[in-house]
């Protein structure tokens, strides 16, 4: 077998755990599944491609390569632009939708329904603006390095794992060092208890939006680089992000990105195992498997 | 008697829009004082002091805290204008421990006091001193009792609420939380205190009020209620209260 579906699937997993932390926090905070957080993913990517389109027509300089990446200055500026971009389509999605139906105390099940409809209608709105065809960040080629072991990797993955380690580092010391990490904690435990605590709750809640919009727009970006950028790159992995999250045990960062790793890595075996086509099934029984061995996960605390 | 601290008027609320728990009470506590707040179960004494603290929408009525109108300010900023709040369940986080949830409690300190008031409250709690990181989920019920006394009191409120912190403790602790509320109120804080201990909270409250059906039915000092037989036995469930109340 070769060794190489292990670089493949731990690129794959880094997308899927970023994605998966944006998941596993809306949900443990928000309390609902966030079936349109795919498309944060896709949008970050798309917002990200435009506002490099804009700095290099400012200054072609900037998409000069910058060795031995394939990608020049534009894309890291607008990366910082596109993941606050991202952070406030999210606030501006639960300012229009999801608040209200908060207020209104309504059903998990009508948050999940309009989450569908938020999905398809920013989804629509990419295809609309942007047309369903594949772009890409960058038209250069890169050779892949060998790494020992029978490895082989881009420079521009292995930036991409550095990176995607040091967003989920980062969220985790957020998470356990912070008072803001600290009050999200609390509000998924105990959103009226943490009111009584001194937390702006609503304060929070926009929070974890941003900060879920954060990571995916990351996310989007290191698939739209890695791979290419569509409209339906966040959509076509809702299933892998839902499984990490879940796998990982809902509201732990490090659990989410750990099993969005064992989930990139099954997926590259699946390929190279038994074929491409199954690689979709990989997630879907890892679900399966997890909601009835244990449904609280790697990480999750027991009810 | 001085100025009321904290007090409701004609104040209704409830959970759902139509169907109010809280059927129109007018109350108020002096600073200084302890109030206990007695009645049968379901009579509404936890709906009521949710509501005052922002938990239960409210339909009708205002409250005042401070001589300042507080009936539409959230729960957070009742916290930080000095309205401490201990419920009756599930009022410590227990996925966090000891010292995160002290900090939670202390964070609208500036980041400089925080450190001296978490100490200040482990001198004053030495149990939870002792594994500071410890979960919360893991003490037992008289120390995460005193776990929400203490997140309840890190911001030196002028007014604690505290619903049943006895509930559910051995004779012996439930003792320890009355010595402690009685120390409380004697550092100069306002406790309004809803006891389904009648004996042991008349014993230690200046005034007593007794909730039923959403309404005050009674109210008086501690000796007047525990020698009212009727009261005892209607309100209160205790066909002991002709014995006078404990010194
Ligand atoms: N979360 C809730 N949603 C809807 N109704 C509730 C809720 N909590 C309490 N109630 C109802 O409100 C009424 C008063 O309950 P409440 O808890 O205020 O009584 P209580 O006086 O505190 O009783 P206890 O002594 O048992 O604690 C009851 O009829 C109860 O069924
Ligand atoms: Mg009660």
């Amino acid at each position: 077998m070769n060794p190489q579906f292990i670089m493949d699937g731990l690129i794959a997993g880094a997308i899927i755990g970023l994605g998966a932390v944006g998941v596993t926090l809306t949900y443990s905070i928000l309390r609902f599944s966030n079936f349109a957080h795919g498309e944060l993913l896709s949008w970050g990517a798309y917002l990200a491609l435009a506002v490099a389109g804009a700095l290099g027509f400012l200054s072609a300089g900037l998409t000069k390569p910058i060795a031995p990446f394939s990608f020049g200055w534009a894309l890291p500026i607008s990366a910082v632009i596109a993941i606050g971009l991202t952070g406030l389509l999210a606030l501006a999605v639960d300012a229009l939708l999801f608040s209200s139906f908060r207020r209104r105390g309504s059903a998990i099940i009508i948050m999940v329904m309009a989450s569908f409809g938020a999905s398809l209608a920013l989804r629509s709105l990419l295809e609309f603006l942007f047309t369903s065809k594949p772009a890409y960040f960058t038209k250069a080629l890169q050779i892949a390095m060998k790494l020992g072991g029978g490895l082989r990797a881009t420079p521009d993955q292995l930036l991409m794992l550095g990176v995607a380690l040091v967003a989920v580092v980062t969220v985790h010391l957020l998470m356990t060092r912070t008072d803001i990490g600290r009050a999200m904690r609390a509000v998924s435990e105990n959103p009226a208890l943490a009111s009584i605590a001194g937390i702006d709750v609503r304060r929070v809640i926009r929070t974890v939006w941003f900060l879920g919009a954060a990571l995916a727009c990351v996310a989007g970006i290191m698939s739209g680089l890695l791979i290419q950028i569509r409209p339906y790159l966040g959509h076509d992995l809702l299933l892998p992000l839902f499984a990490a999250a879940i796998l990982g045990g809902i509201g732990s960062v490090p659990g989410a990105m750990l099993a969005g790793l064992i989930i990139g890595l099954c997926e590259a075996l699946a390929v190279q195992a038994v074929g491409a086509e199954w690689r979709a099934a990989v997630s879907f029984v890892i679900l399966i498997a997890v909601l009835l061995v244990r449904p609280r996960g790697l990480f999750g605390k027991a009810s | 008697m001085t100025a009321p601290i904290l007090s409701t008027h004609g104040l209704v609320a409830g959970y759902e829009p139509d169907l109010p728990i809280v059927r129109g009470i007018d109350f108020s506590v002096s600073s200084g004082e302890l109030v206990v707040l007695l009645g049968p179960n379901g009579a509404g004494k936890s709906t009521f002091v949710k509501a005052i603290a922002g938990l239960v929408p409210i339909h009708a009525g205002t409250m005042m805290l401070n001589g300042r109108d507080i009936t539409h300010v959230s729960p957070h900023r009742k916290v930080a204008e000095g309205l401490a709040f201990v419920p009756q369940t599930e009022n410590v986080f227990a996925t966090m421990t000891i010292l995160e949830n002290l900090q939670i409690a202390v964070a609208h300190l500036p980041k400089a006091k925080r450190g001296a008031a978490i100490e200040a409250l482990f001198s004053r709690f030495p149990d939870l001193a002792a594994r500071p990181s410890r979960l919360a989920g893991a003490l037992s019920g008289g120390q995460r009792q005193m776990l929400a006394v203490a997140r309840a009191l890190a911001l030196d409120p002028p007014v604690i609420i505290l619903d049943e912190p006895s509930a559910g403790l051995s004779p012996k602790i439930v003792s320890e939380v009355f010595d402690m509320l009685k120390a409380i109120n004697a550092g100069g804080v306002t406790v309004l205190l809803v006891e389904q201990n009648v004996k042991a909270a008349l014993a230690i409250a200046s005034r007593a009020v007794i909730l039923a059906e959403g309404r005050i039915a009674h109210e008086g000092l501690p000796e007047e209620l525990a020698s009212d037989p009727l009261v005892g036995k209607i309100y209160l469930g205790t066909a002991h209260g002709h014995q006078g109340a404990p010194a």
